[in-house]
């Protein structure tokens, strides 16, 4: 069943909470966070940091985030070796990236694109759908 | 899981497995979600700060996330969103240590856990974050599964570390009384990195945090106006980054108002740069001496 689509409105409800979230997890100010800046490039976000953003997302919305969740949703049922290969996205893995990350600019995806390079992409709106999409699933579980 | 409670008793050697490890013996597994072990502070050492308290309940949680993971991914920087510090145990004390994990895998560790001297509390960390990496990199997985092994059947020798070094710091002359500045050249030899890493020696956050500690009781002294304080929180600790043997930190502890839910009257903010980029942060907390806050 393909998911129902994320609104704007939906993610500028989150926005605020993600953006002090944000800002009090990379100890910079809140008006840094924009929605489509990128968290590494723009950021100076490590790895680390995401995980530090996704437990203090986890406690502000009484979400479960389980770690590894936005790759997971990306692949959905693709197998592995379709999604990627040799720590290199194909090209069937990039058309999902694009279409779930649908948020991010079409001129960020630069091709060959590592696996361990698609966080690069993510930003502040890549998070907001992210906590949607744990909410929603924790109605759904009721 | 209750494992053998006998323990080995002559001295190890120093250096791998030695210099800088913290757990004797681990003593109970249950499945995924509990450890128990005990770690005897030598007799001979002068100071045993908190931060290896902490120290080594994060590497009782490494070595059940190890074993968890075939030995292929090892948590190495962490988050610690809240330690609370009850007391601190004495050279020669035996801590008994305790640590729960909320979730493992090959991305991260979630624990929290506390440690115990003759069953009085002396500090309990929440909310733990550890992020896995590729094991090789660090160390010999055959080696660590062994030194595992070791741990959890009978344990092994006691009294191997040696302590380690004051931190060498220097006063920048930008620092004011409510935001101390200092310049931490971390050494560039030292026993425990041969034991953190033997793959890849990193300076031990835990050490860094010792060493941001000296600056942050300083500023809270100043604004005490020199009354007795003890550390009773450190939170919100984060490692960004590896920190390689030989480098200049740039530490910084800035005095800043408690929030208007904490009971602690002192809190200092700590950061640790290195090349322009923060590369650690943390909150340190005090209270006056006798009070429970």
């Amino acid at each position: 069943m393909a998911e129902a689509v994320i609104t704007k409105e939906e993610i500028m409800a989150v926005f605020p909470t993600v953006q002090k979230t944000m800002a009090d997890a990379l100890g910079c100010d809140v008006d840094d966070i924009k929605l489509d800046v990128s968290l590494i490039e723009g950021l100076d976000a490590e790895s680390i940091d995401f995980l530090d953003m996704v437990f203090r997302l986890e406690r502000a919305f009484k979400i479960k985030v389980p770690r590894g969740k936005i790759i997971e949703d990306v692949r959905g049922d693709m197998a592995v070796t379709d999604f990627e290969q040799g720590g290199v996205v194909t090209d069937k893995g990039v058309a999902r990236l694009r279409e779930y990350l649908s948020e991010i600019d079409e001129s960020r995806f630069k091709l060959p694109m590592r696996v361990d390079h698609i966080a690069r992409l993510y930003t502040p709106e890549t998070f907001c759908k992210l906590v949607i999409r744990a909410q929603r699933a924790s109605q759904a579980a009721g | 899981m209750v494992l053998s409670t006998a323990r080995a008793t002559s001295a190890a050697p120093i250096g791998r497995f030695a210099a800088f490890s913290f757990v004797d013996q681990i003593t109970q597994i249950q499945g995924v979600t509990r450890v128990c072990g005990l770690y005897t502070i030598p007799a001979n050492i002068e100071h045993f700060p908190a931060s290896l308290v902490a120290e080594a309940l994060g590497q009782l949680a490494a070595w059940v996330a190890m074993s968890t993971l075939g030995f292929s991914h090892r948590p190495v920087a962490a988050l610690a969103g809240d330690t609370k510090i009850f007391s601190l145990p004495k050279p020669g004390d035996t801590l008994e240590l305790i640590v729960d994990i909320e979730s493992c895998d090959a991305e991260s560790i979630l624990y929290r856990g506390h440690a115990l001297v003759k069953g009085c509390l002396v500090l309990e960390l929440a909310d733990t974050v550890g992020s896995m990496l590729d094991i090789q990199e660090f160390d010999d997985p055959a080696a660590l599964a062994a030194d595992f092994a070791q741990l959890s059947t009978g344990g092994r020798a006691v009294g191997a570390f040696r302590g380690v070094p004051k931190p060498s710091l220097t006063d920048l002359p930008t620092s004011t009384l409510e935001h101390l500045q200092a310049q931490l050249a971390v050494p560039a030899q030292a026993a425990f990195f041969e034991d953190h890493f033997p793959r890849r020696p990193v300076f031990p956050a835990t050490l860094l945090l010792d060493a941001l500690l000296q600056l942050a009781v300083r500023v809270a002294a100043q604004a005490a106006s020199g009354k007795t304080l003890r550390l009773t929180r450190i939170t919100n600790v984060k490692v960004r980054a590896f920190t390689a043997p030989g480098a200049s930190l740039l530490l910084s502890a800035l005095l800043a108002a408690p929030g208007s839910d904490e009971l602690e009257p002192y809190m200092v903010k700590l950061t640790a740069q290195g090349e322009g980029k923060t590369i650690a942060g943390a909150k340190m907390y005090f209270a006056l001496a006798g009070d429970t806050a």
